[in-house]
């Protein structure tokens, strides 16, 4: 055991090839568990069954469809610019992987340790809005162009509103680092208490930025058929929709993170014991959180443009700066 | 007075004839026969009076087409059935005073080729544009009937044309049969089971 | 099919180089079924819009010329896939008319029974695929539950499930049963206790009343103009419904109301429709309650359409329909025209969305509850 260790912390190289195989891995299995959890939980809802051909409670329903997906041709248009429409999902896919490499699972299980994790991770976060511009503009088609240029304006809208949610959290923490901020909250203090306008922002912003229901307007169905991947099909589609999951991982994990307290057990009962016991409690507040973004999903419908740009302009924004702005106050009396 | 029998004074004082019907036989509180030139001022009164267009649609006939415009009002009960009968296979439209004739008024042109003139707009609408000219609810030579075959009448009435093999046959019983005033009334209450 | 020239075919104008076409349809989720929309957008605002019909067309009135009237039972189930009954109402009532049939009283009120099952049905179906278009999904499976239940009921009876085939000239083709009035009452209790839920997930929804409140607004006026039938002119605050207008088959007998709108936008014709679920159970349930003895079908022997034309209109679920029918003294029609409520409501389209968001032109289009076969006919 020593020995892996030794080859691990002395060859960069290998450690960042394990690490990044591990976090496809994650990706995909994410992707596939959410996949699976989006279809049931939809279904149950809507007083439906859901897959239960395949396997026990239809387990397999997602393996075979990413195999189905593998398996189609990719087809690309006449009119398309061929390079940029290939190359649009995996511009989407990459930032999401690199995202991920930041991610705690627990204090020890993490690819890297940034100390200013949480703007790379907003960063890499943000540069899936090139992929669907992107994406929209070269598939030369005018119902994806609208997706495009919706989700650009939507995503610039919505990054504000996030990083100003964020910021009223660093302000106290006084670091950007994943690690800190999760000791911060190690006792029974965690940020959703102290920072409950944050937290609401950061979820609202969140939904909206990895345009989900009610936020969904780049692929808006009814009205844009499938928005910016109306043409793209097998597994370009199936990029898209794994980084779909994983943008909502990412989201739901920064909020574990700086508003839940990570990988500490709730409300201060320190269980902690190990990396494994961290992990779970991770990816419990994870899954509860996107578990969340489902449920308001299949219930609402969609709202129309010009109310989701005031939402994030007359509301979430001006909101967000007092609270920022009522933070600092606090902080630098205290 | 009830707005079908004011409806057929205004226009008699114009010079339309109109007639009240039979509503429990027709359908309709009002019949309407117009000359083709009528047709504008007729539906300009109809909606001065608050009716609403329910449809238009023409019929083939042997001297041309019959224009046939029904209107039917919100808040009375009251339907008209207005006819014109064109021979050279063209009216005048009324899509500017009632909007709603404008898609009517395309699809009569459709199954039809009956041309409204001044129409702003009369593209296909129903029928594929390859097939603009197919104009399908035309009949052939041998079916189509004189307006007068269409149309109810007194005769007609009396005498639903009941087990009748050929057209002559037909006309020597319409010539027997006039006189018989009593058989035929009870004809006419029964008509579905006399034949 | 060949290229369908547009209004805007191309835009030429050097100061409208900005604007450009975008064809909505005849695949695109929101035209339920297959209409074409040509749209001449400026940015996300539709500034012309150019409705194309046709791509369901059967002619179904060149059918009804090319056959016996009896011939054409099956096709009236054909017209209007979302509510057939009342289809089938208005053609048998319309021979009849001619005809001078008295139906017995037993099959008319199972006629008003079915007709009004399937306007539940029909605006079950109606108000769930418009809740789709603003992009909530959920809901429309809850409704098709309930509808659910009463397609199994009709199918019982008719034997068929959407195109039914039920009425015939002098009565209906099979009596219906206790089983039947069981079940049908089981229905009424089920979906009275749905109401509720229905208004905490759509009614009250905020986002949904966002969505629809002042959009696509009909004056009293316009829908004139148009000749609008059904909820689209209800909604506009104008309680016209032949069921009470023009009384027919054996209305007159029950107690119910014609619920409207105020301000004719969407949400009020959604209202309206919600509130008709409510008043259709109502004429059911006082149906049940009355249903007399008796036989279902009157003797009919060959009937020949007299020369003379003859119209009759029924409320269907999408508004008035009007069978129009030219006989010659033959058998077979020698001219029938079907006015179906969609067509004029649909034909409103262009001047109710001028210049609206594409968004608003969806939740606009949604909500005058088209069914694109209908108007193809």
């Amino acid at each position: 055991m020593d020995f892996i260790v030794d080859i691990i912390a002395k060859y960069s190289l290998v450690r960042i090839l394990i690490s990044f195989s591990l976090l496809i891995a994650i990706i995909m299995l994410n992707a596939i568990v959410m996949g699976y959890l989006e279809r049931k939980i939809c279904a149950r809802i809507q007083r439906r069954w859901g897959p239960m051909e395949v396997g026990v409670q239809g387990w397999m329903q997602m393996f075979l469809d990413g195999v189905k997906l593998l398996a189609k041709q990719l087809i690309v248009p006449r009119e398309a610019n061929p390079f940029l429409f290939r190359m649009a999902p995996l511009l989407c896919f990459t930032p999401v992987a690199m995202a991920f490499a930041v991610i705690p699972f627990s204090e020890s299980f993490y690819a890297m340790d940034l100390n200013i994790g949480l703007i790379y991770l907003l960063a890499m976060g943000s540069l899936n809005v090139f992929a669907i511009l992107i994406a929209g503009w070269s598939s030369n088609n005018k119902y994806s162009l609208f997706g495009a240029l919706r989700s650009v304006a939507q995503n610039v809208a919505y990054e504000i509103p996030i990083l100003l949610s964020l910021l009223a959290v660093v302000l106290v923490t006084t670091s950007f680092n994943f690690k800190e901020i999760v000791a911060y909250q190690s006792g029974l203090l965690s940020f959703w208490m102290c920072q409950p306008v944050a937290f609401i922002i950061f979820l609202v912003a969140g939904c909206a930025e990895t345009n989900r229901v009610p936020f969904d307007l780049p692929e808006a169905e009814s009205e844009l058929t499938a928005g910016y991947f109306t043409e793209y099909g097998g597994f370009s589609f199936g990029l898209f929709a794994i980084a779909e999951y994983g943008n909502l991982f990412i989201m739901s994990s920064v909020a574990t993170t700086v508003f839940l307290g990570g990988w500490n057990g709730p409300f201060g009962l320190d269980f902690y014991s190990g990396p494994i016991l961290g992990v779970f409690w991770f990816l419990l507040k994870v899954f509860i959180l996107m578990l969340i973004m489902i449920w308001v999903r299949w219930t609402y419908p969609r709202v129309r443009f010009d109310q989701l740009m005031n939402l994030s302009w007359k509301y979430l924004i001006p909101f967000s700066l007092v609270n920022l702005l009522i933070t600092a106050f606090i902080v630098k009396i205290i | 007075m009830s707005l079908s029998t004011e409806l057929v004074k205004i226009l008699n004082a114009v010079e339309i004839k109109a007639v009240e019907a039979d509503y429990k036989k027709q359908g309709y509180h009002v019949e309407v026969l117009l000359n083709k030139d009528q047709v504008r001022d007729f539906s300009k009164i109809m909606l001065e009076k608050e009716f609403y267009l329910d449809f238009v649609t023409a019929v083939h006939i042997e001297s041309g087409f019959q224009a046939v415009y029904q209107f039917g009002h919100f808040e009375e009960s009251c339907h008209v059935n207005a006819k014109a009968v064109t021979k050279d296979g063209t009216i005048h439209t009324i899509c500017d005073i009632f909007h709603g004739a404008n898609w009517h008024e395309r699809e009569t042109h459709d199954f039809y080729g009956l041309k409204f003139t001044d129409h702003p707009d009369l593209r296909v609408l129903i029928l594929d544009e390859e097939d603009a000219d197919l104009n399908p609810l035309l009949k052939k030579e041998n079916k189509l009937k004189s307006l007068e075959k269409i149309t109810r009448s007194e005769e007609s009435q009396d005498k639903p044309a009941k087990s009748v093999k050929n057209k002559a046959a037909a006309k020597i019983r319409e010539k027997k049969a006039k006189p018989e005033v009593k058989s035929e009334d009870k004809q006419d209450d029964k008509p579905a089971e006399s034949s | 099919m060949g290229t369908l020239t547009t209004r805007f075919s191309t835009i030429q104008d050097p100061d409208e180089k900005h604007k450009f076409l975008l064809n909505m349809g005849p695949q695109h989720p929101c035209t339920h079924g297959v209409l074409r929309i040509v749209l001449e957008m400026d940015g996300e605002y539709a500034m012309g819009i150019d409705p194309i019909l046709g791509y369901g067309h059967r002619m179904h009135e060149k059918m009804a010329e090319c056959r016996q009237w009896s011939g054409f039972y099956p096709n009236t189930g054909r017209i209007d896939y979302g509510g057939a009954i009342p289809y089938n109402h208005g053609y048998c009532a319309l021979i009849e008319r001619m005809a001078g049939i008295e139906v017995p009283e037993r099959a008319e009120y199972i006629r008003v029974i079915t007709v009004e099952l399937n306007r539940i049905a029909s605006h079950f179906l109606g108000v769930g695929a418009y809740v789709i278009d603003l992009g909530a999904f959920t809901p429309i499976l809850y409704m098709f539950d309930d509808r659910e239940d009463i397609l199994d009921a009709l199918e019982d009876i008719t034997g068929s499930r959407l195109t039914y085939c039920h009425h015939r000239v002098g009565g209906v083709s099979k009596d219906i049963d206790d089983l039947f009035i069981k079940r049908t009452r089981a229905i009424i209790k089920n979906i009275r206790s749905r109401f509720d839920m229905y208004d905490r997930l759509v009614t009250g929804n905020i986002i949904f009343q966002k969505r629809t409140k002042d959009v696509g607004i009909i004056p009293v006026e316009m829908a004139r103009r148009y000749g609008a039938t059904g909820p689209v002119l209800r909604g506009s605050g104008l309680g016209f419904d032949i069921r009470k207008n023009e009384p027919y088959s054996v209305y007159p007998e029950f107690d119910f109301d014609i619920p409207t709108g105020e301000n004719g936008d969407a949400f009020d014709r959604y209202m309206v429709r919600m509130l008709e679920l409510e008043q259709s159970l109502r004429i059911i349930e006082q149906a049940l309650d009355k249903l007399p003895d008796g036989p279902v079908m009157a003797k009919v022997k060959r009937v020949k359409l007299q020369p003379g034309d003859c119209s009759f209109s029924v409320e269907a679920a999408r508004g008035m329909l009007t069978y129009y029918l030219v006989g010659d003294g033959s058998n077979v029609p020698y001219k029938l025209k079907i006015r179906v409520p969609s067509y004029s409501n649909l034909s409103l389209l262009e001047e109710l969305c001028k210049g609206s968001l594409i968004a608003d032109l969806v939740s606009a289009m949604g909500s005058l509850d088209l069914i694109i076969p209908e108007i193809d006919r």
